[in-house]
């Protein structure tokens, strides 16, 4: 099959046995790959009510038709499951170097499921296939076992690993691939721990075959010429996602203690120039990219490297705890890609338990003596370690801020600033209404990357609450996940402003089937409709209740700052939401029309 | 002697697409930018003469200022 | 001409790899590419690239002439005439004579088309003139 790798590998880690299945044509069809194959698998294969670290759940990883060819940003890797922290949908996207040598061992898709007696990690090398013994590896960090992995097997195998995080169950627990990338959000790296494999050490020397090779050569070397061509690739590439740092400070969308405030008094050393004067000594890319947004930056106070910090990161684990030295967040950064946990999870949780220290709702007997004022760098180091093992103090934040809350109570619940269970992510709403509606409706909780509206926000008026917004926000959310779903990176497009279009000829060049925007959007709205309805059947009653953000974007206006005395009133919140489901197709409280589940070709898998 | 405001990209068209203006020195870049027809909350970054600058940044004869959008974040 | 690589602007992306192996053998595959990449991490931080200088050894050793220049004044596989005889790859100061019998049947090596430049998004890549000593040290 043109693009593809061609075959879907199933592991079933409770027997040992290991199969290969061709790719199925109906799935190509209407799921397209990447995330698409994740959301449908999911659904189709995950039976309700499983335990999300149990043996009926499953952790599926894909790549997508342009992913490992001459396409920009061609390196993007689903990873997909039910979700620990949220017992919802969770996809997670890894970038990086691994979906092309997946794509390269003749796979679209690698299916983990059931429980391995023993810690095994999977080795791929083309069609040698076999689970191998991971009981040294087991316990140890991630940094240590990529580096081990690739002295053993060889520089050329790509390796994702779990660390203590993942082992220990923790729910925001992530992989890590490529020393410095993830698939961060949802605890992916817990299920993947739940099931007791450490890595997957992929190696693949095949070719990935496409349907016409002159014009996708073509139409590869004009989307590089484009990149290129543009005029922000120069900042982009020197700054990457910090690129917004500043204006996120500006404009109080910068996370501030536990999101109290929009903006950041200690903000200017974290800015993206200071970063990359201080730190940064490389630019690092994913696969095919020709914009690289990585930093690889060496923290001279530590004697230590990461790849990072990113934004979100530097919001999260930065002006969100109040920590205003860009080494001190590249140094917690570190520690969470290190002891597998996701940055942006960790940073809402720790926030959380700073602002009920601070309220005296914990003290410091709660907390193991640590003294976890906003600011302390110490015992943010610390906790992250803590919570990576589940020791102490780490094991109730360990659990993610929703369940966290609700274990302590006494009004914290309020303050815990997450939607659907996942912790918000680095932008503060609390005047910006495009991007509230954003959070509120993600189909995986609380995060950004679906619909990252708040420059339109800022264009047509912050706290507009009008249908066009609600309109920018779903067109948003069933296009820019298609990039996901191509096994491709969107920041080509969204960063570099380069013409979608471009795109088109060659994903027809690639497999033979042309699909424009048009038809790509509605497969994007497909998987939407798709994964809410997952949602639906897990969790008895979900509807409207589900949407709603953390009462602080409605209740709390912040005391300083740009956005100082701003805040969405609670009517807008539920004229936003009733607009978007109007607008999506959905009943008053936010289920899929039957209609809807008919034009979109989902009747029969939702019966 | 002026100073020099580069639009990148998208922002470009706001001042008819033409790739530099020049101003008079000795305004901050948010009154240069806003009297540009640029909405200033767009701008994600400036880059005077290579280095950031905030908007309260008062121009100097020379300078040359480049404007970054936010274009699409994360 | 050769081609030349400023290591420090290399940002590990491979897609350089990609466009030569669709260049040299009309196939996605990084791994049937004619420069290498090499990752020094996670310390010190940065990658390497290796690429053909043009300086003729492999052609000088090789048994049957297979390795020839082209149009462009660049060596280049005959690959109806390798013998995998594989007395070049030893002589190749930068070890990007590539022979690899799981993947072809033939050693090979860049001929310079410069399809890596194109998709090279740091401008780490570039074909210029090939620079004597003493150019070089009166530069």
């Amino acid at each position: 099959m043109n693009g593809y790798g061609g075959s879907i590998l199933r592991v079933n880690l409770s027997t040992g046995k290991i199969t290969k299945e061709p790719t199925p044509l109906e799935m190509v069809r209407d799921f397209i790959g990447g995330r698409g194959f994740g959301a449908y698998l999911l659904y189709k294969e995950v039976p309700k009510g499983a335990d999300p670290l149990g043996p009926e759940n499953k952790l599926f990883i894909s790549s997508g038709p342009l992913s490992g060819l001459m396409i920009p940003g061609a390196g993007k890797c689903d990873f997909t499951c039910k979700s620990p922290l949220t017992g919802g949908y969770a996809s997670s996207s890894l970038g990086g170097l691994f979906t092309a040598e997946i794509k390269y061992a003749g796979l679209d898709s690698i299916i983990l499921e059931g429980v391995s007696p023993r810690p095994v990690y999977l080795f791929i090398d083309n069609d040698m296939i076999e689970l191998r013994d991971a009981s040294r590896l087991w316990g140890r960090n991630t940094f240590a076992v990529e580096k081990e992995l690739k002295e053993k097997l060889g520089e050329e195998f790509q390796i994702a690993c779990i660390g203590p995080g993942g082992e220990n169950g923790v729910l925001f627990a992530h992989v890590n691939h490529d020393y410095g990338r993830q698939a961060g959000r949802g605890g992916v790296g817990a299920v993947m721990g739940s099931k007791k494999v450490k890595a997957i050490a992929v190696h693949g020397t095949k070719s990935i075959h496409v349907a016409d090779v002159t014009g996708y050569r073509q139409a590869g070397l004009t989307l590089f010429k484009a990149c290129k061509d543009s005029e922000g690739l120069k900042p982009w590439q020197d700054y990457g996602t910090t690129i917004v740092v500043s204006w996120c400070d500006e404009v109080g969308a910068l996370p501030t203690r536990n999101f109290s405030a929009g903006s950041f008094e200690g903000g200017k050393t974290l800015y993206g120039p200071y970063m990359r004067e201080q730190i940064v000594i490389t630019d690092k890319g994913c696969f095919g990219c020709p914009s690289p947004c990585g930093k690889y930056s060496r923290m001279k106070r530590y004697n230590t490297n990461v790849e990072g910090p990113e934004y979100e990161t530097i919001g999260m684990l930065g002006s969100n705890l109040g920590i205003a030295d860009i080494q001190d967040v590249a140094q917690a950064n570190l520690l969470c890609d290190d002891w597998g946990i996701d940055t942006i999870s960790a940073g809402g949780v720790i926030a959380w338990a700073m602002e009920c220290y601070q309220k005296g709702i914990l003290t410091k007997q709660d907390t193991g003596g640590l003294e976890l004022n906003f600011g302390n760098v110490e015992a943010t180091f610390n906790l992250i370690e803590k919570i990576a093992k589940r020791e102490g103090f780490g094991a109730l934040l360990a659990e993610g801020v929703k369940k966290a809350a609700k274990k302590i109570g006494k009004g914290s619940e309020k303050f815990a600033i997450q939607v659907k269970g996942l912790e918000q992510s680095a932008y503060a709403t609390h005047n910006a209404t495009a991007m509230l509606i954003s959070y509120m409706t993600c189909d995986v909780g609380a995060h950004h990357n679906r619909a990252w509206a708040i420059t339109y926000d800022l264009q047509v008026g912050r706290d507009r609450v009008v249908p066009e917004k609600v309109a920018r926000v779903i067109w948003l959310q069933n296009f820019r996940p298609m990039f996901d779903v191509l096994g491709a990176c969107r920041l080509q497009w969204v960063e570099l402003g380069i013409d979608r279009d471009l795109y088109v000829p060659a994903l027809e060049a690639v497999t033979g089937m042309r699909r424009t925007w048009e038809d790509l959007e509605k497969v994007g709205e497909r998987i939407w409709n798709l994964t809410r309805l997952y949602w639906a059947r897990e969790h008895e009653g979900f509807g409207r209740e589900w949407d709603m953000p953390a009462p602080r974007f409605y209740e709390e206006p912040p005391k300083t700052g740009v956005t100082a005395g701003q805040i969405t009133k609670f009517e807008d919140v539920n004229k936003l939401l009733d607009m978007y489901y109007e607008q999506r197709g959905w009943s008053s409280n936010g289920l899929p029309n039957p209609e809807t589940l008919s034009r979109l070709g989902l009747s029969a898998l939702a019966a | 002697m002026p100073a020099y405001i580069r639009p990148i990209g998208v922002l470009k068209s706001y001042i008819g697409g033409k790739p530099e203006a020049a101003v008079e020195a000795g305004r901050t870049l948010r009154e240069a930018i806003t009297e540009l027809g640029i909405p200033v909350e767009i701008v994600a970054m400036v880059l005077v003469n290579d280095n950031q600058q905030p908007k309260d940044y008062v121009l100097q004869e020379g300078d040359v200022a480049r404007l970054i959008m936010v274009v699409g974040g994360g | 001409m050769r081609l030349y690589a400023e290591n420090s602007r290399c940002s590990g992306c491979r897609a350089c790899l990609v466009a030569c192996s669709l260049n040299i053998f009309t196939e996605n595959n990084p791994k049937k590419a004619a420069l290498s990449i090499i990752s020094h991490f996670p310390a010190p931080g940065t990658f390497e690239v290796k690429v053909c200088t043009q300086c003729g050894e492999c052609a000088q050793v090789c048994p049957t002439g297979a390795i020839k220049q082209n149009a462009k004044g660049a060596y280049h596989v005959d690959f109806s005439e390798c013998n995998l005889c594989e007395a070049c790859v030893p002589v190749c100061p930068e070890g990007v004579m590539y022979v690899r019998t799981e993947l072809a049947n033939t050693s090979w090596k860049c001929d310079l088309c410069g399809d890596c430049v194109a998709v090279c998004g740091t401008n780490v890549l570039r074909i210029g003139e090939i620079e004597t000593v003493s150019a070089a040290a009166a530069a």
